[in-house]
């Protein structure tokens, strides 16, 4: 039995079921004349019978065999990333660019492999910097300003 | 004649000043992140898209062509001078490359890499420019059923090449046309999968789903593990192959480049698996084949040739047909859709300064990347010794500037961290990204083409049989897809499989 498949083809079948459902509620038409749910729904049977076809292959396999969940001793450090990187796009809106972009860059700096004090801030307000310079005054993006309103 | 002041046509618009000026922009980054582990052609693309929104079409389109090609030529220094693959297409390369640097051959190995790209890659725009006329005049006469069968087939080859398991790539092109069918019904505008919200009705963004899923993964993964990187600090010396080197590599460029322009216009091949079959190809073929893997340059000129030609023969069913055979050709083609042109057989035609300018803008780029690459090795070295520390937080920097300025919306961040997060995951349970990615630009296509084709023949899914090119991709899909069930086919499919992951 192979734990990491059955998980994921569970995940992967649910998926599938809902896309039949919506795809139902879209219509699917006729075969002369197909509707908005017509693909949605023969795909949505696809992935819920290949789930099917992934999750019996996996009942079948015996323990140890086939694609096993690794994770590394530092997946604390991939949390941590994914976290930062949410925490950056809620506060982009309201805290502005320069602002954001700085406070991320020292907490990847400083929370994945610790650098110095020194290294990380200078680091991150450089960065962030030369990132907005490039981006916003030279090739004219238009990066959000925030409360401090730097544009 | 026609070809060639077709040609001159090109010329002329590749050497303006600006375009020039791109293609050598384009071929540095490309250089640059081939070199860098961690972002490959896909990311830098999509990250340098909102750049060119600014420029003309042509100029852009030769600045992302330039990172791709660039790509591949950066790949090869860091696999012979780390043994880390810059680039998927270079994992090959490590294995006699990095043997020769070990061995004090470091110069001739890097010089043969770049001379074998160059000559492969100017073989394979001289291939593209002879292939791609005679068959956008084919594709004229594509419909509907054709179009649709030839997508199918696409999607139904990148699949059955993909790692491992077949099951798990069909699953995941079918998740990719979810997404794609993700917004406005293109027939009826119905909204579909939107959730009420309105970033959704106009889809889900490719740039944000392929940085996610090929940026913020790949980092993701890497801060998990450490990257132990050992740069050769001795200074290289003897550059230039030696007269025996280019014997021995000649037959080796020939073949590569052959090899890895026909895979490249395959749907669903590409560089990766032309480097892996022309190293194999090489290897067989070799009077002494127990030399490969201890510093044949062979070895290293084969892969390389076939990588750089592949990129040629890539653009080919772009151009001609509109359908992009892999992911890198998916964005190229969201960028023409971006700048207002449609690829396709009528786009020779219709903006011959385009096609030709961008075949032109090949050759420009390669001498440029050979003149390049010889003299800044040294340069690519330090770039190589920067920590991933240092590195992993600019990368994300670069990945967050790049979604958000394609849209100016906060709410494609958070798609891209969603599919980093998803993409991570892929990888720990052994699914591949590629089809997905494919699956996501040609779902659309797909739904698009399969309507119309069954409004045209009223139901009578017979039509897809009876009109021969459509019966032929749809016969050779049905092949591919039946082909593991059947013991000996499926064990040689896996054994592809497996020799490119290993």
């Amino acid at each position: 039995m192979n734990r990491a498949d059955i998980a994921s083809s569970l995940f992967w079948g649910a998926v599938g079921a809902y896309v039949c459902s919506a795809g139902w509620a879209l219509e699917l038409g006729s075969v002369r004349d197909p509707g908005s749910g017509f693909l949605l729904f023969w795909i949505g049977v696809i992935m819920v019978g290949l789930s099917l076809g992934i999750f019996a292959g996996a009942l079948r396999r015996r323990a140890g065999e086939g694609p096993q969940l690794a994770f590394g001793a530092r997946w604390r450090r991939v949390v941590l990333v994914v976290a930062a990187l949410f925490a950056y796009a809620w506060a982009l809106g309201w805290l502005g660019f320069v602002a954001t972009t700085v406070v991320l860059l020292v907490v990847l700096f400083k929370g994945v492999e610790p650098q110095r004090w020194s290294v990380a801030l200078a680091g991150a307000v450089a960065s962030a910097l030369v990132a907005y310079a490039v981006f916003q005054l030279w090739l004219g993006a238009q990066l959000p300003a925030g409360v401090f309103e730097l544009r | 004649m026609e070809l060639l002041q077709q040609l001159g046509l090109g010329f002329a618009v590749a050497l303006q000043p600006q375009n020039l000026f791109y293609c050598f922009l384009g071929v540095f980054i490309g250089t640059l992140i081939g070199v860098l582990p961690g972002i490959g052609p896909v990311g830098a693309m999509s990250l340098l898209l909102p750049a060119t929104f600014k420029v003309a079409p042509e100029a852009a389109i030769i600045m992302l062509a330039g990172i791709y090609y660039g790509a591949m030529y950066g790949g090869s220094t860091t696999s012979i001078l780390v043994n880390i693959p810059g680039e998927a297409a270079s994992v090959v390369t490590c294995l006699d490359g990095y043997q020769m640097a070990r061995q004090g051959r470091a110069g001739p190995a890097l010089a043969m890499a770049a001379f074998g790209s160059f000559i492969a890659g100017t073989l394979s725009i001289v291939g593209l420019m002879l292939l791609a006329p005679p068959l956008s005049r084919v594709a004229i006469a594509f419909g509907p059923p054709e179009y649709f069968s030839l997508m199918v087939l696409g999607l139904t080859i990148l699949i059955y090449l993909a790692h491992g398991s077949m099951a798990k790539a069909l699953l995941l092109a079918a998740v990719g046309i979810v997404l794609g069918l993700v917004g406005l019904d293109s027939i009826n505008a119905r909204p579909r999968l939107t959730f009420d919200r309105m970033e959704l009705v106009d889809g889900v963004g490719l740039v944000p789903i392929v940085m996610g899923l090929f940026g913020v993964a790949e980092v993701l993964l890497n801060i998990e593990e450490t990257i132990k990187r050992e740069v050769f600090d001795t200074k290289i010396r003897g550059l230039l192959p030696s007269a025996a080197d280019w014997v021995a590599s000649r037959w080796a460029l020939v073949r590569g480049s052959l090899v890895g322009f026909f895979l490249g216009i395959l749907p669903g091949g590409g560089a990766v698996i032309a480097s892996f079959l022309s190293y194999a190809l090489e290897k067989r073929l070799s009077k002494h084949p127990e030399r490969f893997g201890k510093g044949a340059i062979e070895g290293v000129a084969a892969p390389e040739a076939a990588n750089n030609a592949a990129t040629g023969g890539a653009f080919i069913p772009l151009l001609t047909l509109g359908v992009p055979p892999n992911v890198v050709m998916a964005l190229l083609l969201g960028a023409f859709m971006i700048h207002g042109v449609q690829p396709g057989p009528l786009m020779m035609k219709q903006n011959p300064g385009l096609f030709w300018g961008i075949i032109a803008s090949m050759y420009i780029g390669n001498l440029m990347l050979l003149i390049l690459n010889l003299p800044l090795i040294g340069i690519w070295v330090q770039v190589l010794k920067i920590p991933y520390r240092i590195l992993f937080p600019l990368i994300l920097l670069f990945c967050l500037i790049g979604v958000y300025t394609v849209s100016n919306a906060i709410f494609d961040i958070y798609v891209m961290i969603a599919f980093g997060v998803v993409g991570y995951l892929m990888k720990k349970f052994a699914y591949e990204p590629a089809p997905l990615v494919l699956a996501f630009v040609l779902g659309p296509l797909l739904e698009n083409n399969l309507r119309k084709s069954l409004i045209l023949s009223q139901g009578d899914f017979a039509l897809f049989f009876t009109r021969p090119i459509s019966a032929v991709c749809l016969t050779l899909t049905l092949v591919l897809l039946v082909s593991p069930l059947v013991p000996q086919l499926g064990k040689k499919r896996q054994a592809i499989a497996l020799e490119e992951v290993s």
